[in-house]
């Protein structure tokens, strides 16, 4: 960092990607969408100073699914990345090649949630049993289990 | 003294079989009492390590897939028969009477038998945990025999003898060697405590690495014989060491009515081979796991170098004082 | 040897929890690593949306039962922020107390548990049996010595008397001096220092790369620590230093986390002695509004992060959670490539890894009438079509 990195730098570099609140004395949100994640993400490390990722968090909004990448520096401001991903085609790029923890991140999110992340080196199972059935995803609102399926070797016998 | 009844009284009854068994327990029982003791609890009662040999007796002895049981049966009690055998060498009440020359070279023969019916253990158990214990449990063997049996030669070789009765009695009429090769003696304190697979050393069944190393897959009687093997091989261990360096069950001058002396001897032995356990003790409990390639380091660079030295001023002694 | 698969876990004696880690070795080396964290999920994220804000306090506490407080207690700060709600004086000191307390307990037990893992079973003993004035004090003030319960949205349950400050205060010296003893033993007793110097090396630039939080951080020189970037609690108040260390092998790890015992011990006796008078609670609504916080906390092993979204009602919309072990998995594969297999345990217990926050995914939680809810609570539950169960529904 060649200057010192204030709120108001932060909100005027991220206005390219999205709009911008500031919605506590530090934190920063970032509305995007998935295709200029990976910039806005590179933006924020390299020019900005972030250079911690807390969390990828996930949730289900009905008819989306909405990403947000909470990022650190030392600056200590946070700063979310927000994306919606729709719920037909929840396909977006993998940040694992910029940020290294968001590989066991993403690998759980696609467990739990059957996001896909393009370029992800390895999305095989880390948090579901292996003889979890293929295409149920828990977490989502809409799941319920089915009766006579197997779930982690626990048998639903009724809903 | 070559009468068969008292020969046979002696191996199988006292100070024999029988005593051993009896005695080895002991020693286990303080062994971890002190340890416990050391660490602030209050540690077992004293009939634990009876009542624990008789419990793994009494276990379901469960064979692996694939693995030939009848060699798993064997072993230990091969193992076992080789610890026994060499405690009737070591001097207890006196010179053994089955002493001859060259039994300091079949006791130590015999007590490294353990280690390689390890080895075996590991090796045919078809488990990755125990062939990488058997194949520390050799590392090891190789490590710390060499300064092991380099400090126990130097009794030897300033004795002039290669029967262990016929040290103690050199001892009897000089000086306890344990002063004249102080460096010997705490190499071969530190060999035994490899040698028993004790910390530091307790590589091969490092409990938090590979499970139990050779001992995963023993259960039942087979368990049973090889821990016995463990508690006799510290009494034989112990009792060599105090017979080599600490002058063993004779005392310096002898007393008016017969009977005493091997009365007495036996006292001295009981005493001698307890401080050799507190000394064990303290260096188990006060100490962490090595690295195995750590102790190949240590090994070589510091313990046998030790050795040599040791070897090399017991050659000069004897040159100088011995032949005039 | 050529190239083995060692099976670290799911059961082993090394591991207090189950984890898998499929170890690649060539010999003594490790080569590779695989991970698999799915042995301990229960049901907690999704249970948490069908609660209200009384029944998922004590969800949320069991999601660990070493660091159970700091679970609790970032989820009721999120959603008494997210009210706009302040508690307290008097009960942000007992929450702190509680937390500092709860540090400390898991300190001293990951110190035995360091110990036993290099066969080192005397400074264990020692350390369980020091943690035991700890336990005593919690169980004093709160009535339970893990899953303490002091957490309500608005502030805490119960109350601290006098007699219980002044036991506690008692306890405090005594612990002070062990605590420094602790510190001599590792700067002196060499088998410590043998195996623990070296050993899992990670640099600074390693650190923020793969994302380590806590001690196991702080260890190589990053000096991120939730309480004094972004205070709460009564951490403002209370004169307290960060510990960090350069060296980031297992030795500066073990390091840190004894000089944060002693911090934690001041932090304790500060607060036990300057804790402020006035009511210990306050009413807060039973709806919380529309809102989405990002509520961090320094649990003792790094920072937990709770992404918590409510909607209106008096349940939550969402509750997120990243574990600290969870966080650090990543660089515990890095550092453990090219050690010996001998230093697995030691490299994975300097993490000081507590899987049962690390995987909290959904299991099927209907309840059948005769069953109750043993089968759901760990997840691994017997095999219904197993012969050994036949008869049972």
């Amino acid at each position: 960092m060649t200057r010192p990195v204030t709120i108001d730098t932060i909100t005027e570099k991220m206005k390219e990607f999205g709009t911008v609140e500031q919605v506590r004395k530090n934190r920063i949100r970032v509305k995007t969408v998935p295709d200029k994640i990976h910039d806005a993400i590179t933006t924020s490390q390299e020019v900005l100073g972030f250079d911690r990722l807390i969390t990828i968090s996930t949730i289900d909004n009905g008819e989306t699914f909405e990403l947000l990448y909470h990022l650190i520096g030392s600056h200590r401001i946070i700063i979310s990345l927000a994306i919606d991903l729709p719920r037909d085609k929840p396909v977006t790029p993998t940040t694992s090649d910029l940020l290294p923890p968001a590989g066991i991140y993403e690998r759980q999110i696609h467990d739990l949630f059957g996001i896909t992340f393009t370029g992800h080196p390895d999305l095989k199972k880390i948090i579901l049993n292996e003889d979890w059935p293929g295409n149920e995803y828990p977490l989502r609102k809409d799941w319920k289990p089915n009766p006579g399926e197997f779930y982690g070797g626990i048998k639903v016998e009724r809903i | 003294m070559t009468d068969p009844l008292f020969i046979l009284f002696y191996i199988f009854i006292f100070p024999g079989f029988f005593f051993l068994f009896g005695y080895a327990l002991f020693l286990s029982y303080l062994d971890r009492k002190i340890a416990a003791r050391m660490q602030q609890r209050v540690g077992p009662p004293f009939f634990q390590p009876l009542a624990d040999l008789i419990k793994m007796l009494g276990k379901e002895v469960i064979n692996p897939d694939g693995v030939d049981w009848r060699v798993f049966d064997a072993i230990p009690v091969v193992a076992l028969a080789a610890v026994m055998t060499a405690f009737l060498y070591v001097p207890v009440i006196g010179a053994s009477p089955l002493a001859f020359q060259g039994d300091l070279v079949v006791v130590l023969y015999l007590m490294a038998l353990p280690t390689i019916a390890l080895f075996l253990l590991g090796w045919l158990s078809r488990n990755i945990f125990s062939a990488i214990g058997g194949v520390r449990a050799v590392t090891q063997l190789f490590i710390y025999e060499v300064p092991f049996f380099l400090a126990l030669l130097t009794p030897a070789i300033m004795a002039g003898s290669w029967s262990i009765s016929a040290i103690v009695l050199w001892q009897q009429h000089n000086l306890w060697l344990v002063f004249l090769q102080p460096i010997g003696f705490i190499v071969a304190l530190v060999g035994l405590q490899a040698k028993l697979e004790r910390t530091p050393f307790d590589i091969p069944e490092a409990e938090t690495e590979i499970v139990a190393g050779p001992w995963t897959e023993l259960t039942g009687r087979r368990l049973a014989l090889m821990h016995l093997t463990t508690e006799i091989s510290l009494v034989v261990g112990s009792a060599l060491i105090a017979a080599l360096f600490l002058g063993g069950p004779l005392l310096p001058w002898t007393l008016s009515p017969p009977w005493l002396n091997p009365a007495a001897g036996f006292c001295l032995f009981l005493l001698k081979t307890l401080a050799v356990l507190l000394v064990l003790s303290s260096i188990t409990v006060a100490t962490g796991r090595l690295r195995i390639d750590q102790l190949n380091v240590i090994g070589w660079k510091y313990l046998a170098s030790a050795a040599l030295v040791q070897v090399g001023i017991v050659l000069v002694i004897n040159y100088l004082w011995v032949t005039p | 040897m050529p190239e083995v698969v060692v099976p670290i876990g799911p059961h082993h004696p090394a591991l207090k929890e189950p984890v898998n880690f499929r170890v690649i070795a060539d010999g003594e080396k490790i080569v590779r690593l695989e991970l698999d964290l799915s042995y301990n999920h229960r049901g907690i994220e999704k249970a948490a949306e069908q609660r209200n804000f009384i029944r998922v306090l004590p969800l949320l506490e069991r999601v660990c039962g070493i660091c159970s407080h700091s679970h609790a207690t970032v989820f009721a700060k999120g959603i008494e922020e997210i009210m706009g709600i302040a508690i307290p004086p008097r009960a942000q000191y007992i929450r702190t107390i509680i937390a500092e307390l709860e540090r400390m307990h898991s300190h001293l037990l990951w110190l035995g548990i360091a110990a036993h893992e290099i066969g080192f079973n005397t400074l264990f003993m020692w350390t369980w049996r020091d943690r035991e004035a700890v336990q005593d004090t919690l169980e004093e003030m709160s009535g339970n010595r893990v899953h303490y319960g002091m957490n309500e949205i608005g502030g805490v349950r119960c109350d601290l008397t006098p007699a219980q400050v002044g036991a506690a205060l008692l306890r405090l010296p005594n612990l002070e001096e062990r605590i420094k003893k602790y510190m001599d033993i590792l700067n002196s007793e060499d088998t410590l220092l043998i195996r623990f110097r070296g050993v899992g090396r990670m640099s600074k630039e390693e650190a923020l790369k793969y994302g380590a939080v806590g001690p196991t951080a702080r260890a190589s020189g990053v000096d991120y620590d939730v309480r004094r970037d972004d205070p709460y609690l009564a951490y403002a108040e209370i004169p307290w230093n960060v510990i960090t260390d350069t060296r980031g092998d297992v030795y500066g790890r073990t390091r840190v986390r004894i000089g944060e015992l002693r911090e934690s011990l001041q932090i304790v006796r500060y607060c036990l002695e300057n804790i402020p008078g006035g009511p210990i609670r306050i009413d807060a609504p039973k709806n919380a509004p529309k809102g989405e916080i990002l509520s961090r906390y320094e649990a003792p092993r790094g920072e937990v992060a709770h992404y918590i979204r409510t909607n209106g009602t008096d349940k939550v919309e969402r509750v997120d959670i990243r574990s600290p072990t969870l966080a650090n998995w990543t660089s515990v594969a890095m550092c453990l490539v090219n050690q010996n297999l001998a230093d697995i345990p030691v490299i994975v217990a300097a993490i000081d890894p507590c899987l049962s926050c690390t995987c909290r995914m959904v299991v099927v939680n209907q309840k059948d009438s005769t069953n109750g809810t043993d089968r759901t609570n760990v997840g691994i539950a017997p095999d219904p079509g197993d012969r050994r169960n036949r008869g049972r529904p």
